[in-house]
């Protein structure tokens, strides 16, 4: 297994009228060829933004951290700082869509609307292909047809607005897929899709990665697709990772508190008649994140004298687990 | 006359037709999508009915439809007032709408741009018609990026009457805002600055803020973490344990869809072929077009096995709908009568619709 993206210590500030917020804060993770890295957590905690992050493509008013490393092993092997491309060189286009693709959680945002799909399927596939324009076509037939797109031939010809959501979703995918990238950052990619299209979707991702090694990050909310598609998993709260591991052992044996209160939220045709239980507590204000542990404003389980002071470190009692907990330490255990 | 007192909103034989066109060598052809085609089914006061489907099957053009966003084709939409009695809304000139449109509301996940176009009159609706399609589920482009979330939110309100006062109206916000779990400190913030999930808060926020009696949620829960989602999903069932509010539930999460509704619609290529109370329907379901959805529904036991039915077979192409029954080129156990007799929608046991020959015969139930 051979790594090819290492990121260290990503921070992610944002200069807003309320004040810096730093939304992302000391994130560190690795993707290794042909293995996939679930990123899972609460809406808001960073996940969008870390992944941005990597291709350079977050607004002007952010600014990663001095300590960030993001560092990326192309297909010829050479190490590039991902941080240091500058905004519209040669290098950041080579790098965007060819090595790195990304499905974007907002649908819209890699289809222009005033182009037919296929029309945008074939300028990327020319691209980064090398094929001419009527094989591009046929080759972005193939695609949307691999992605459960009916009539694929017509549909090549429609404008975007024209799609179902979901159909958009995987024109996305198609689109994304053709440039035949070699990390793929997906964003909610299957949030848009009916369950039978979305293991259809998985299938494909899979089939992919077996061919053709392809690394994957994969973003969603949904631990039941965590649970098919990752090998392994990282939790996120508040802008920093809590929990990580091989993803079915962080689902059977969660040791954050944070990972256990997602997982007792999951809505579970067993109990229809029982209220949800969401993790207790608000969402801290970004403008004001707690200190000591970002998680024990809201955690039943928290060590009063400990953890609203000090910020846990980093611990691992399984082998290839770690967790960022007081209760997994020795100093914990002791004052608790 | 509908059947039922409380019945709240009665869709008969909807259908939305698309036209679109196709390149064919050297002519240009129109033909017409049937997006949706006949669907009836009624929502009673108080009740969530969830609608699920493959996508592209037309759920979001189901909802859109009901509440005139888009011109049906053909059908009705029966809106059932307390004292003023039903109105068509299939039917229903402008100024008639723009006397109900407080009443109805949509939470696309895609949401702002929808509700906004419902206090446009019909011309501006038509021009606005193309971006609106745009903003699909999709909560980033439908909140207008150059308004503070407290002014989206406040829009419906204002443009419903009744709320004067500038106070009355922050209050009000204030207070669907923190129900919806978001930030207070937020309000003056624009949405570019909201991670998906925050904005799909905003959505719904704006989608309740009038206190409407019927609200289609597109997808609102779909991008927020299951937290927030059960946070969101209790909320919901509250609000409509206070007032009332009847919702139109579209999602792709099943076990969310479960947990809303009371009743679950199935649609299939722009026809339902489904219609049961939530147990009825997850646990012993009909038609083999639902038993193979349930069967794909991924569980979070990395445990538990997973082996959803894959269906053999192209997705239907819905400008060339297949004829008898849509399902058959798909459906494992179809026989000759499927591809030639189309099968009646009815109801095999009290409140459980099926469009299959032989719907009687199958026995899915699932433990
Ligand atoms: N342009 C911006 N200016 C200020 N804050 C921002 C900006 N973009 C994002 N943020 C903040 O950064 C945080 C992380 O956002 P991000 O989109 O990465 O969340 P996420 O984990 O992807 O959430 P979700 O699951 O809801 O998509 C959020 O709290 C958001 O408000
Ligand atoms: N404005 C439009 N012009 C042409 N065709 C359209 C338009 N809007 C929708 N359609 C077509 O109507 C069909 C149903 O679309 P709809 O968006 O209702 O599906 P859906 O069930 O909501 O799917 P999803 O789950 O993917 O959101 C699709 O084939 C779609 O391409
Ligand atoms: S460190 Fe303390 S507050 Fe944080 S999750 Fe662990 S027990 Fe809870
Ligand atoms: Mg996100
Ligand atoms: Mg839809």
């Amino acid at each position: 297994m051979s790594k090819m993206l290492s990121v260290e210590n990503l921070s992610i500030s944002f200069r807003t009228d309320e004040g810096v917020i730093t939304p992302v804060k000391g994130v560190s993770f690795t993707v290794e060829k042909g293995r996939t890295l679930g990123l899972v957590g609460e809406s808001g905690s960073g996940k969008s933004i870390s992944t941005k992050a990597l291709m350079q493509l977050l607004p002007g008013t952010a600014r990663l951290g001095a300590a960030s490393r993001m560092i990326y092993t192309a297909k010829d092997g050479q190490q590039i700082s991902l941080g240091n491309l500058r905004h519209g060189s040669k290098e950041l286009r080579r790098i965007r869509g060819g090595e790195i693709g990304m499905i974007f959680q907002e649908p819209m945002a890699s289809f222009s609307p005033v182009y037919t799909i296929g029309n945008q399927m074939m300028e990327a596939i020319m691209l980064h292909r090398g094929l001419k324009k009527r094989e591009a076509r046929q080759f972005a037939i193939g695609m949307l047809n691999k992605v459960g797109i009916s009539n694929a031939a017509a549909r090549v010809d429609q404008y975007p607005h024209e799609l179902s959501g979901g159909m958009r979703q995987r024109a996305m995918i198609a689109l994304t897929l053709s440039a035949g990238p070699a990390l793929l950052i997906a964003d909610e990619p299957t949030t848009a899709l009916d369950v039978t299209i979305q293991a259809q979707v998985l299938d494909l991702m899979r089939d992919l990665q077996r061919e053709l090694g392809m690394g994957m990050i994969f973003i969603t909310h949904d631990l039941g697709v965590i649970a098919q598609i990752a090998d392994d998993v990282a939790v996120m709260y508040l802008g920093t990772i809590v929990e990580r591991g091989p993803a079915k052992e962080v689902i059977r044996n969660p040791q954050h508190p944070y990972t256990q209160g997602l997982l007792d939220a999951i809505p579970s045709l067993d109990h229809l008649h029982d209220r949800l239980k969401p993790v207790p507590g608000d969402i801290p204000s970004p403008t004001a994140r707690p200190g000591g542990c970002p998680f024990h404003t809201r955690c039943t389980q928290a060590i009063a004298g400990t953890c609203e002071v000090h910020e846990p470190p980093e611990t691992s009692a399984i082998p290839g687990c770690a967790v960022r907990c007081w209760l997994h330490t020795s100093q914990g255990r002791s004052a608790a | 006359m509908s059947k039922h007192k409380d019945t709240l909103i009665e869709v008969r034989d909807l259908s939305v037709h698309f036209p679109i066109k196709t390149r064919k060598l050297f002519k240009t052809e129109v033909q017409m999508l049937r997006a949706v085609d006949g669907v009836s089914f009624d929502i009673k006061r108080g009740e969530t009915v969830g609608l699920v489907g493959e996508s592209g099957s037309g759920k979001t053009t189901v909802g859109r439809a009901i509440l005139r966003a888009i011109d049906p084709t053909d059908g009705e939409v029966i809106f059932h007032r307390k004292k003023k009695g039903g109105i068509d809304l299939a039917h229903a000139s402008e100024a008639e709408l723009r006397k109900v449109r407080s009443k109805l509301n949509m939470a696309f996940g895609e949401s702002g741009g929808g509700i906004k176009v419902h206090n446009l009159a019909d011309d501006l609706l038509r021009a606005f018609r193309p971006e609106m399609s745009l903003v699909f589920q999709d909560p980033y482009s439908s909140l207008n990026p150059r308004m503070t979330v407290r002014d989206i939110i406040a829009e419906p309100l204002i443009a419903s009457g009744k709320y004067k006062n500038r106070e009355k109206v922050d209050a009000r916000v204030r207070e669907i805002a923190a129900r919806c779990k978001l930030n207070l400190e937020h309000l003056r913030r624009f949405p570019h600055a909201f991670s998906g999930g925050q904005r799909q808060r905003i959505c719904i926020a704006r989608a309740l803020v009038s206190k409407p009696k019927f609200v289609v949620c597109d997808e609102s829960v779909s991008a927020l973490d299951v937290s927030i989602q059960a946070e969101i999903v209790n909320l919901l069932k509250d609000l409509q344990e206070e007032t009332g509010v009847s919702f139109l539930f579209i999602a792709h999460d099943l076990s969310v869809v479960a947990q809303m509704s009371h009743r679950v619609a199935v649609l299939y290529v722009g026809k339902l072929v489904e219609y049961a109370p939530t147990e009825k329907l997850f646990f012993a379901p009909k038609h083999p077009y639902t038993h193979a959805l349930l069967s794909a529904i991924p569980s979070a036991d990395p445990d538990a096995g997973f082996d959803p039915i894959r269906l053999q077979g192209e997705i239907p192409n819905p400008l060339a709908a297949p004829s008898g029954c849509r399902f058959h080129t798909r459906c494992p156990f179809a026989r000759d009568r499927c591809s030639a007799e189309q099968p009646e929608w009815r109801e095999i046991e009290p409140d459980h619709f099926v469009a299959c020959h032989y719907a009687k015969e199958f026995n899915f139930s699932r433990s």
